[in-house]
Parts: structure tokens; C-alpha cells; sequence
């Protein structure tokens, strides 16, 4: 059982690669940048477990200005990805001057919050 | 008779115009009302020794029905003398009420009583708060400490030299011979907190009279009862209250004093000394207090702010003097304490005093804010109180006084920028890549 | 005009014209909704209403004189002596800074309007607002005609009024439009897709938030919203970009509230957002993988991803609960607990349960405000279901849950308002829709149309005419009312056609049957104007410091709060202190400009309660407490003479609770007799000799010989009496605020000698002294 558990985990994730691996370059960079966002984000949770959560509006600007960059960029891939049907009539500039519009407003209010 | 009333008014007329102030406590015009002019020669002393003081004493008969304390709404008095025992009416416009609400406003009031006081005296007596013997014809008897006395025989003539214990009351200079009283005694509540015994019955004393064979157990007894009280209002009027009207006469003043069992025996009475210190007291002579230039500012800084923030440095100061009876002095001691309060003292601090009448301390402002109060409440015996408070707010950081830049959050502070260089960064790709 | 080149047939045309029509009919709907309630100002006069709008206006001035760096600093020592308050971190700072911004900007176009003046017309203004909100809100959900529909319905809704009339400044007037414009941009950017929607969305957010409390209502409302979707497999790419921008961004600005702050992420009101947050997160993980992988492989991968999913969710909602158990009051805060067990709040929070507008409401109230709409909104959830979209589905939670809460509280009728108005608004426009499609089917279709374009040009001239005359006849705004309104039951009618012919709906219903049913239903929205133009004018108009009341001899005014309030500060000192039950507080700072010591803030529950022990206190005690706290001056309100029902007698029993949840000696079974609260004859001693009872009546007898409390309907129980603490200062015209003073301690204390005729009096006061406690 287990065997054919771990066997067909396998098959998914050599199914998932390769499926991923037909995503464009513009969308893995994207991909890229999200997973550098949680990352950064888990960074801090874990040294806010050790060191405390005293300046706790640092801390939480810190984490959500990850999350909310990783959050905004899902977003960004979701409506420039071609396949997606729903986002047809969108133009990827405008999704994209969108993108930048949200991003100024969550850097602005995290450095309000940072201090 | 008339005449010299008016010339007597116009003498008064300048003095009209300084009443009673803050600035110069001291009583300057005291009426004087007694049941028949003989008082007036035979009390003399006292009287001769309040006029070179820089008294002006206006002699009147209690029932003279041209007396009155005030005209046009301001007192034509500093003070009042009440020898009139026996009176049961006042003559002119005053009674009680007028009496008591004299000494609400602030002036100072001496009452002798006697063997047979009438019920007008008792009742003024009782709202200061001291209650004589109701009997009417009882004295105060001491079978132990009487005075011994060749003309007198009766135990009612009392040597007594239990005296409150108050430099300021009595003056610094101790009191060596008992003091002569004869008269009747009285009792205080002892929660009553403003009326003082000056002069206390001895144990063995009692109240009764001396004519009637004592059928029940006297009423007061002992060192509870009272023979001399001073009462200082909660507006700082003084009253003098003494069972005793021949206490202050030139008699007593004059004649020499053995008490019984003593084998002492004095030339002189201690009369004269007591009444003339107490005099000073009850007339603001002495023990008189007052605190000027409250001030308090940041350290470091000299103008008083109008709100203070929590955790600041404070510096507190306040200047008390004594009335010396011409001049103000610094007033002297080491427990004047000051409260930060606010519902409660949140700091209490000793000042601290350079000997010149200038008290001062410094202290840091507690980490509550509210509405506080600088208070100084000053009650020592004899002295007047002292209360000042000064309100004051106290208020929280601003928002830009709390602190920045913790070191424990470089790594957030670092993470929020990394990502808005990652921003810039994967737009410049972005864009690129397109 | 257009319309007679409508019927050509020009669809272009037509839609100009329709869009034309559709921006002056919003026009009028925001003059409708304007000056509907302006009827407090023509009837009273431009004053602030009631109590809290009186802090409101306060914070208006300072900070306009101040600026926003000091009015957010404000540490307030004027109220709350001795503790004071800190201004800038406990109030909703939104209200205050839109009126200071209009004060501002109408400032620099030079038109020097009073302060008051702004305070008193923010609210109409944005109850304006708040209907073209309605209006977007409801086209997004249903089109161009539903939205029309429901903006007028809500313009001129009982129970939006009720809280925004002029003069009614209070955080409400600005929140509902906020709310409603966070709704719209959620549903905006649920329909578009489009981050700059979403980021709109959070500014609006970050608006209602600064404006009201209520803001949590939103936030759950939304993950609600979410959920729903995801579990009726409604999910998309959209749903998330509505979403998780909102909920990150959202906190974030929510935590730069002051008021707000760490509570944002803090409290358990917020936690259904993240958990949300959290499942959205999963369920597109799982869409996307669903969408790169072949389906056979996908059921494997559905396995592995769903229980590690549940894993981490498990994890989550554990840790939550946790939290949530760890703290104190398990996280929510009163007022939103007595939320979800109404119960709560008069079980522990006397204070809470002490407002009548925390208490549920009753049948009555819901037809008093929201009248009609109530038989509508079922209509209106049908109409949404056929067919339903998620923003369909949005209305259709909405109504539901602020149906819930609505019930729980008064005040919360409020939030279900617009909710009723939009889905009314669907079923009106539905209604008309089916109906007049009927009709327009058996007529002759093109001279009917002509003439219904006419006939409405034509009504709208008149309308216009109407309101430019802005006449104040009684009759006329009635009128003109029904006849709008009718027009714009006719506008939808004339547009949907334009579709629906092409698509040749089968659902058509008999032409006798749809004429009788379009007039009945203009019946009935005749009769819903009526109402709430009657509602409008009596019922929510009253301005409540100032009083008139009708009898056989004319009109009665008390104005006796101003009266008070302006001896008040032209004869006490500027640093006095005065005592009050906290109804009066705000009034007090505001309008008399003394110290108070508790206000309507109502935040420290201990300072309250020492007022409630006070005021239920025999006169030595109250005096004793009321001397600790520096009060110079004691106010109370008394209604016995006039018959005014919420005074201070009235209130007392709540005095004692309050008073006695915290100082356990003083206890509500010796205020009443039998279980019962009287004040006559037969009243307990306690309650005869209470501070509040002596304050009240004091010389009361005096007036009409009886002692007759008009209120209570009895005779006094205590009629002669004198007062030994505390002297009558001031009384005013009507009685019904008096005044009082602390008498200052007795200049001497008397002996004990029996005097017959003071001999009580020497007793209490010769103990004074020695029994001086500090309350706390």
C-alpha cells in the first residue's frame, strides 16, 4: 500500500514537473518571485519564534509585506497567464500597471507601519 | 457719648479700608463687649497689654443697642471680645448667627464664660464645638489642686498647670507658674479635630456646685473636662473660649500662686504669661502660615508647561512664611511633604528646604497619565493648614516619541526592503522579458 | 428631447439616452435623499442631535483648529477627571476627518461655513453618497434598473434615516456609505477581476474601517461570501483577486487605525478572514493543479493534496482556537459577543445591556423602519436565485446575516437597511420587469413606446420643476415624491425590453392581470414613500435637546438642556468638575465646556460604576465620593414636572446595577419594593433617601402642592425634605435639568450640647470628619 502510495506520489510529481515545465518563462518568473516572498515571510516567523514578537507592528509589516507581495504576484500570474480563459479581454500591460498601482499602496502602508 | 462714636468711627475709616487680609493676618480693630464698664478697669492689664501690641480695642456694653459688627456688607472689626457672660441678648443687630458667621468670614473671636453664663454664651460655645457644664451653677472643683489661698478658702479658685504642649500656641518660653482659674469647665468631642484644650482640668477635678451637696456623679470629671479651649476653624478664624472671665483679670495676673501640696509657691500667677501668649496665638501673632510662588517646571527648563508628558522630570517648589506679627519670615521645618495625586498619591516626596522659606523637590512624573494634582496639605498643630493643590495633566507619548529603530527588528525592517528591491527588480525582468 | 428618436429603433441612441436619464434620475435621488432629511432643520433648527454627535462635533474643532497631528495626539483632560482619555487612540477618527476635510476644502474655495454647519449636513451628504453607492452596488448584482430602483429605496429608508438626518453626526452617517462601497468594489472586482478594484476596495476599507466598529461586519461578511463560493463551487481566478489582496492590504490599513491597531489581527473578529485567507489559498492550489494535470492523475494528486491541505488547516484552526481560549474573554469583545448570544451582554455588562439601542428590537421596529422592504426582500431572494451569480449570491448573505444581527440589536437595523433596500430594489424591478413586458407584448409595440417616453420626459420635467421650486408645502414633497417614484418604477420598464425582445420570453402573463399588478404595486411603493416621508418628518426629526411637545394650548418647547448647559458655563469656573449620569458627559464638554467625570465613552467601566454608587448613596456618602473626585457641581435630569420619560429617575435602576457590579454594598433588592421600582409612598427607605431621589425632588412639592410625578403617574414618596450636602444652584425652566452644588465642608464643628432644634444635624456633621473615606 504504502509502496504504491510512494510510487504514485512519484508519478505525480515527475506528472507535475512536467507540466510545469510547459508553463512560459514569464510565468516562472513570477513563480520565482513568489517563492522568494514565502520564503522571506517564513524567515521572519521563524526568528519572531525565537527572538519574540516585541516591536510587533515591525514584525507584522515584515511578514504581511511578504505575503502580501507573494499574494499580489499570484494574482499578476493569474490574469497574464494566457491560458486562462476568464482574463481574456484584460490586457496583460493593464493587469500589469495594475500589479504596480496594488504594490505602491502595500509598500506605502508598510512603511507607515514599519516604524 | 455720641460724639465720641463718631470720632471713633472716623478714626476708624482709614482702617476700614485694610481689613483683614492674607498679606497682614494680624487683627488690628477688635470691639470689645462686657457686661458693665467696671471689666474695663478691672481686666486692665490684658486690655492696657493688647493696646501696646497696636491694638484698638472699642469698648462697648454687651447690650448697648448701637453696637453692630458690620455696615454696609464689610466688618468694622478684626476681631471680637466677648466678656459679657451674663448677657442674654446682645444690644444692636447682633446674636449669635451674626457672631458665628463673623467668624465664618474669617475673623477671630475670645469668649469668657462664668460661674452663671448664660444660655446665648453656651450656645455660641457650642458651634465652635465646646459644651459647658449644662448645669448652670456648677464650677469646676479640684479638692487636691486648688490654689492655696489666704483670702479664699473654696476649692473652686484652681491652680492648673496642664498646659497643651505647643510652642506655638504658648509660645516658646515655658509657662512656670499654674495659672488661676476659676469658673466653670467644658468638654469636647474628642473626633472633633479643630478645637484644641490649651488648658486641662487636673484628674482629680470635677464639675459641680460647690453650694449643693453632690447627689449624682458628676458629669465631667477629670482631665476629659476642659478649662481653656482655642478652636482654629477650617478657615483659619482662631476662637478663644475660656470658663473663666476672672482669668484675665489684673487679680489674678497679680496675685501670687501656691497650688495645694506643691511646696513651691510663685510671686506671680501664670496668668498673665498664658493669657498674653494665647492672645498672640488667637490673633494671628503666631503659627500664622503662608505658601506663595508655587512653582514647577521641566528640568532643565524654567516655564511652567501646560501639560506634562508621563516619565518626565519635574522640579517642584513653594515658598511658606510665618506672620511674625510685622513681617512675613521663611518658616522653618523638614516635613512639608508634597503629593503627585491622582486619586491617590502616586508620588510623595519630603521638600527640601534651603532655611529661607523656599521648599523644593524634584521628582520624575510616574508612568500613568490622568488629570494629577500637585498637593501640599500642611496641618501641624497650632500652625494654620496649609492646602495647595495645583491641577495639572499628565499625558501620554505622542506618537512620534515612542521609540524606533529596535535592533530586534533590523531583520523586519531588512525583509520589507529586500522585497521592495525585489519589487523593483522583478518589474524591471518583467518588463524586460515582455 | 431624444425620445422621439427612440422608437426609431437607434439602439445607440437609445442607450445614450438611457444612461442620460439614469445619471439625472441618480442626480435627483441624491437630492431626494438630501433634503428628505433636512426636515430636522425646517422643523427645530440647525443644531447637533442627541449625545454623541456632540463628542463627534468636539473632535470636529479641535481639529480644525488644531490639525491632525494634535487631534491624533489629543489627550483629552476635560473629560474623565481625574483619568482623562486619550482622544486620538480610542474614537474612529473617519467621521471627524471628513468633516474636516469639507470645513477644509470649502475653507479654500472661501466659503466660510460654521463648523456646525459642516457637522450638521455631513450626514445628508453622504446618505447621498450612500444611495449611489446603493445604485453601483445593486447594478453590478442586477443591472441598470434594480440599482435605480433600490438607490431611491434606500434615499429615503426609515431606518438610515433615523441616523442621518441633519445634525444627526455620528459615525453611522459616513460608514453606511462606506459600507456599501466596499461592497460594490468586492463585487467589482468579483465581476472584473481587476487588481485596481481590488486595491480600491481595500482604501474603502480602510475608510468604513476608520469610520465605524461595525467594520468587523464587512470582514466577516466577505470570508462568508468566500466560503459560500468555494463550497458551492463557485470558485475562480476572480474570487481570489477580490479576496486575498483585501484581506492582506485590509489589515494592514486596518492596523494603522489607531483605535484599531494589533487589534486587527488580534482579536477573534478578524481570524475567519485569515482562516479564510488560508482556504482560498488551498483551493487554488488545488484548481491550478487540477488545471496543469491530466484528470487521471490528478485524482491521485487530489489525495496527497487534500490531506496534507486538511493537515495544515487542522493545525490551523487548532492554534486559532488555542489563541482564542488563552485570552480572557475568549477573545471578542462584549459587544460583539451579546452579537452571538444575545443574552450575553445583560447577563455580565450592565453597562452594555444599559443602552436601549444594544437591547433586540421588536416587530414593531422593523415595520417602523424598514416598513414595506420587509415583504419585498423575500421577493428579492427569489429574484436572485434566477439565475444566480456570486454577486447574486453576495445580496443574498448579506440580507441573511444582517437579518440575524439586526435582531440581536437595534442598532444593527442599520446595516440590514441597505441590504433590504437592494434586494427590494431587485424584486421591485423584477416585478415591473415581467409585468410591463406583458403588457408591452399584447399593445402595439411602437406607439406604446413613444408614449411611455413621453409621458416619461414629460414627469420628469415636472419632477425637476418640482425641486427646483424645493417648495415646503407639506403636501407637495409627498407628491412629488410618489410621482418620482413612479417614474421610477416606469424607467426599468422601458429598458430591459431593449434585451429581452430579442430573446422572446414565453412568460407572459395576462394583460388585465399585469395592469392590475403594476398598480398595485405603485400602491404599495406610494404608500412606503408615505411613510417614510412621515417618518422623516415626525418621528426622526427631533433633535432630542431640544423637546416640543403638542397639548390643547399650542406648541411647548423645553430647550432646558441648553439652558442648563449655558448657566453652566457662564457660571462656574472654567476648571470646575460636574457630575452626571455618563448620558450627559459629551453634552457637557461640548456644550458647557466644564470637566465631566464619566461621558457616553463609556470605557472604564469602575469610573461609571462610583457615579452609579454616588448618585444611589445616602447625600453623606455621595458627598464624600463626590468630594474625592473634586465634583464641584451635580446635574441631574428630571422629567416628573413635564412628563419627559428618559430622565435620570428613570434611568437609576441601571445606576445601582452598574453602581453595584463593582461597590457590592450597594444592592438592587433595596431600591425595590416587592421586586417592584416605585418612588411612591410605598417605595423602600433606601431608595427615598438615595442621592438621586433627593436630587430629583427636591422642592418638588413645591410646584403643584402634591408632589405629582407625571412620568411615574404616582405622588412622591418623600415630599418635605432638606438637603444637608449639596445646595440648589440652578434649576431650569422646565425642571428638567437641576443643578445642584456641593456644599464646602463646615467652616467649625459643633459640640454635642442638645440643642433640640439642630440636634441632628450636630451629630452627622461632628462625625463628618472622622468617617472621610476614599471610595476607591
Amino acid at each position: 500500500m504504502a509502496r504504491s502510495t510512494s510510487k504514485d506520489a512519484q508519478d505525480l510529481f515527475r506528472a507535475l514537473w512536467s507540466a510545469y515545465s510547459a508553463t512560459p518563462t514569464n510565468l516562472k518568473i513570477i513563480d520565482l518571485y513568489v517563492m522568494y516572498a514565502v520564503f522571506t515571510a517564513l524567515i521572519q516567523v521563524v526568528y519572531m519564534a525565537m527572538v519574540g514578537s516585541f516591536p510587533f507592528n515591525s514584525f507584522l509589516s515584515g511578514v504581511l509585506s511578504c505575503v502580501g507581495t507573494a499574494v499580489l504576484a499570484v494574482c499578476l500570474r493569474i490574469q497574464v497567464n494566457k491560458e486562462n480563459k476568464e482574463f481574456k479581454d484584460l490586457a496583460p500591460e493593464r493587469a500589469f500597471a495594475d500589479f504596480v498601482l496594488c504594490n505602491l499602496v502595500l509598500h506605502l502602508v508598510i512603511m507607515n507601519f514599519l516604524g | 457719648m455720641s460724639k465720641k462714636l463718631i470720632v471713633l468711627f472716623l478714626g476708624l475709616v482709614p482702617l476700614l479700608c485694610t481689613c483683614f487680609s492674607p498679606d497682614t493676618p494680624s487683627d488690628r480693630r477688635v470691639l470689645v463687649l462686657l457686661d458693665d464698664f467696671a471689666i474695663k478697669s478691672s481686666h486692665s492689664i490684658f486690655f492696657n497689654n493688647l493696646k501696646s501690641r497696636g491694638f484698638d480695642l472699642d469698648f462697648k456694653l454687651a447690650d448697648d443697642p448701637t453696637i453692630s459688627l458690620q455696615r454696609y456688607g464689610q466688618y468694622l472689626y478684626d476681631a471680637l471680645i466677648l466678656f459679657s457672660p451674663t448677657i442674654e441678648r446682645f444690644g444692636g443687630s447682633i446674636d449669635a448667627a451674626a457672631i458665628l458667621d463673623f467668624v465664618d468670614s474669617g475673623h477671630d473671636l475670645i469668649v469668657a464664660a462664668n460661674g452663671n453664663a448664660s444660655d446665648l454664651i453656651r450656645e455660641i460655645a457650642t458651634e465652635c464645638g465646646v459644651d459647658f457644664d449644662e448645669d448652670s451653677s456648677a464650677l469646676v472643683i479640684d479638692h487636691s489642686g486648688y490654689a492655696v489661698s489666704a483670702t479664699e478658702g473654696d476649692h473652686t479658685l484652681i491652680a492648673s498647670d496642664d498646659f497643651i504642649k505647643s510652642d506655638v500656641i504658648l509660645g516658646s518660653e515655658k509657662i512656670k507658674a499654674p495659672v488661676l482659674f476659676q469658673g466653670i469647665g467644658h468638654s469636647l468631642n474628642p473626633s472633633n479635630s479643630l478645637v484644641l484644650k490649651v488648658l486641662s482640668a487636673s484628674p482629680s477635678a470635677y464639675s459641680a456646685n460647690p453650694k449643693s451637696k453632690l447627689t449624682s456623679p458628676p458629669s465631667l470629671t477629670g482631665t476629659s473636662m476642659s478649662l481653656v479651649s482655642v478652636v482654629q476653624a477650617r478657615n483659619n478664624a482662631r476662637i478663644l473660649i475660656s470658663g473663666s472671665l476672672s482669668m484675665f483679670s489684673n487679680r489674678f495676673f497679680r496675685s501670687d500662686v501656691q497650688k495645694a501640696g506643691s511646696p513651691t509657691k510663685h510671686d506671680k500667677s501664670g496668668n498673665e504669661q498664658f493669657v498674653t501668649e494665647l492672645s498672640k496665638w488667637v490673633f494671628h501673632e503666631r503659627g500664622h502660615l503662608k505658601a506663595v510662588n508655587v512653582k514647577h517646571h521641566k528640568v532643565g527648563e524654567v516655564d511652567e508647561p501646560a501639560i506634562y508628558r508621563i516619565n518626565d522630570d519635574l522640579e517642584y517648589s513653594v515658598e511658606i512664611y510665618e506672620w511674625s506679627g510685622k513681617t512675613w519670615e521663611p518658616y522653618v521645618a523638614n516635613d512639608v511633604q508634597v503629593q503627585f495625586y491622582m486619586m491617590s498619591p502616586y508620588v510623595l516626596k519630603t521638600l527640601s528646604t534651603d532655611n529661607k522659606g523656599y521648599y523644593f523637590t524634584a521628582f520624575k512624573v510616574p508612568d500613568v497619565y490622568g488629570v494629577f494634582q500637585f498637593k501640599v496639605e500642611y496641618e501641624r498643630l497650632g500652625y494654620t493648614s496649609l492646602s495647595l493643590s495645583k491641577q495639572i495633566p499628565v499625558r501620554p507619548f505622542r506618537h512620534n516619541e515612542y521609540e524606533r529603530f529596535i535592533p530586534a527588528a533590523y531583520p523586519y525592517y531588512g525583509a520589507a526592503f529586500s522585497m521592495m528591491a525585489g519589487f523593483f527588480i522583478f518589474t524591471a525582468v518583467h518588463l524586460y522579458h515582455k | 428631447m431624444a425620445a422621439s428618436d427612440a422608437p426609431n429603433g437607434d439602439v445607440l441612441i437609445r442607450n445614450a439616452f438611457g444612461s442620460v436619464l439614469a445619471f439625472l434620475i441618480l442626480l435627483l435621488i441624491g437630492v431626494l435623499a438630501f433634503s428628505i432629511r433636512l426636515f430636522s432643520v425646517i422643523k427645530y433648527e440647525s443644531v447637533i442631535h442627541e449625545f454623541d454627535p456632540y463628542f463627534n462635533y468636539r473632535v470636529t474643532q479641535f481639529l480644525t483648529k488644531n490639525g491632525i497631528y494634535d487631534f491624533w495626539n489629543w489627550f483629552d483632560d476635560r473629560t474623565w477627571y481625574p483619568l482623562g482619555r486619550v482622544i486620538g487612540g480610542t474614537v474612529y477618527p473617519g467621521l471627524t476627518l471628513t468633516a474636516g476635510t469639507l470645513y477644509w476644502f470649502l475653507h479654500s474655495l472661501n466659503i466660510p461655513l460654521s463648523v456646525e454647519t459642516v457637522c450638521v449636513f455631513t450626514a445628508p451628504i453622504f446618505s447621498a453618497f450612500a444611495s449611489w453607492a446603493t445604485y453601483l452596488l445593486t447594478k453590478e448584482i442586477k443591472g441598470v434598473g434594480a440599482g435605480l430602483t433600490a438607490a431611491a429605496l434606500l434615499a429615503m429608508v426609515p431606518s438610515y434615516i433615523s441616523r442621518s438626518v441633519a445634525g444627526s453626526y455620528d459615525n453611522e452617517a459616513v460608514a453606511i456609505f462606506a459600507l456599501i462601497f466596499t461592497f460594490y468594489l468586492y463585487i467589482k472586482t468579483l465581476n472584473t477581476g481587476s487588481l485596481f478594484y481590488a486595491t480600491l476596495n481595500s482604501l474603502s476599507y480602510f475608510y468604513m474601517v476608520c469610520s465605524w466598529g461595525g467594520y468587523t461586519f464587512i470582514i466577516n461578511l466577505i470570508p462568508m461570501h468566500v466560503l459560500l463560493c468555494i463550497v458551492t463551487g463557485r470558485y475562480s481566478s476572480r474570487l481570489y483577486i477580490a479576496y486575498a489582496p483585501l484581506v492582506i492590504l485590509g489589515t494592514l490599513l486596518a492596523a494603522l487605525v489607531p483605535v484599531v491597531g494589533f487589534n486587527a489581527v488580534m482579536t477573534s473578529e478578524h481570524f475567519a478572514s485569515f482562516l479564510v485567507f488560508i482556504i482560498i489559498h488551498v483551493v487554488a492550489l488545488v484548481y491550478y493543479i487540477k488545471g496543469i494535470l491530466s484528470p487521471k492523475m490528478f485524482k491521485v494528486a487530489l489525495a496527497l493534496v487534500v490531506s496534507i491541505g486538511l493537515a495544515v488547516c487542522c493545525a490551523m484552526v487548532a492554534v486559532i482556537i488555542a489563541l482564542v481560549a488563552s485570552s480572557p474573554t475568549k477573545g471578542w469583545s462584549g459587544r460583539s459577543l451579546s452579537l452571538l448570544d444575545p443574552t450575553y451582554a445583560s447577563k455580565y455588562i450592565p453597562i452594555i445591556a444599559s443602552v436601549s439601542e444594544h437591547q433586540p428590537p421588536t416587530w414593531p421596529s422593523y415595520f417602523m423602519d424598514i416598513n414595506v422592504l420587509a415583504f419585498l426582500i423575500p421577493a428579492g431572494i427569489i429574484a436572485c436565485f434566477s439565475p444566480l451569480s456570486d454577486a447574486s449570491l453576495f445580496a443574498v448573505l448579506y440580507i441573511v446575516l444582517s437579518v440575524y444581527f439586526s435582531g440581536v440589536m437595534v442598532r444593527l437595523m442599520l446595516v440590514l437597511a441597505p441590504a433590504a433596500c437592494i434586494l427590494s430594489g431587485i424584486a421591485l424591478s423584477q416585478a415591473f420587469d415581467v409585468f410591463t413586458r406583458s403588457i408591452k407584448f399584447q399593445l402595439p409595440s411602437l406607439s406604446d413606446h413613444s408614449h411611455i417616453d413621453a409621458r416619461d420626459a414629460s414627469s420628469e420635467k415636472v419632477v425637476l420643476d418640482d425641486t427646483i421650486k424645493t417648495d415646503k408645502n407639506e403636501d407637495t414633497p409627498k407628491e412629488r415624491m410618489t410621482k418620482r417614484s413612479k417614474k421610477k418604477e416606469k424607467e426599468p420598464v422601458e429598458k430591459p425590453p431593449t434585451k429581452f425582445q430579442i430573446k422572446k420570453r414565453l412568460s407572459v402573463l395576462p394583460f388585465e392581470a399585469s395592469i392590475i399588478a403594476v398598480i398595485l404595486l405603485v400602491l404599495l411603493v406610494a404608500f412606503y414613500v408615505v411613510h417614510c416621508v412621515w417618518a422623516a418628518a415626525e418621528a426622526y426629526s427631533a433633535p432630542s435637546i431640544v423637546l416640543t411637545s403638542h397639548s390643547n394650548d399650542g406648541l411647548h418647547v423645553f430647550d432646558d438642556f441648553r439652558e442648563a448647559y449655558a448657566w453652566l458655563s457662564h457660571n462656574t469656573d472654567v476648571d470646575d468638575k460636574v457630575a452626571s449620569w455618563w448620558d450627559y458627559g459629551y453634552q457637557t464638554t461640548a456644550m458647557a465646556n466644564r470637566t465631566v467625570i464619566v461621558d457616553n465613552n463609556t470605557w472604564n467601566n469602575t469610573h461609571i460604576a462610583t457615579v452609579g454608587t454616588a448618585m444611589s448613596s445616602p447625600e453623606k456618602a455621595a458627598w464624600e465620593i463626590f468630594h474625592s473626585l473634586d465634583v464641584k457641581y451635580v446635574l441631574v435630569v428630571f422629567g416628573g414636572l413635564v412628563g419627559y420619560p428618559s430622565d435620570d429617575i428613570n434611568k437609576f435602576l441601571w445606576m445601582v446595577r452598574i453602581g453595584g457590579g463593582v461597590f457590592p454594598h450597594i444592592k438592587e433588592p433595596d431600591y425595590l419594593r416587592d421586586g417592584q421600582y416605585r418612588i411612591d409612598s410605598m417605595a423602600t427607605p433606601t431608595m427615598l433617601n438615595c442621592l438621586m431621589y433627593k436630587l430629583s425632588y427636591y422642592r418638588f412639592v413645591e410646584t403643584d402642592g402634591k408632589a405629582f410625578d407625571r412620568v411615574r403617574r404616582t405622588e412622591i414618596g418623600k415630599k418635605y425634605f432638606k438637603l444637608t450636602h449639596f445646595e440648589e444652584v440652578f434649576t431650569t425652566h422646565h425642571w428638567m435639568v437641576r443643578i445642584y452644588k456641593l456644599k464646602p465642608p463646615k467652616n467649625r464643628i459643633r459640640g454635642k450640647n442638645k440643642k433640640s432644634k439642630s440636634k441632628t444635624s450636630s451629630t452627622t456633621t461632628s462625625k463628618r470628619k472622622g468617617t472621610r473615606r476614599n471610595p476607591f
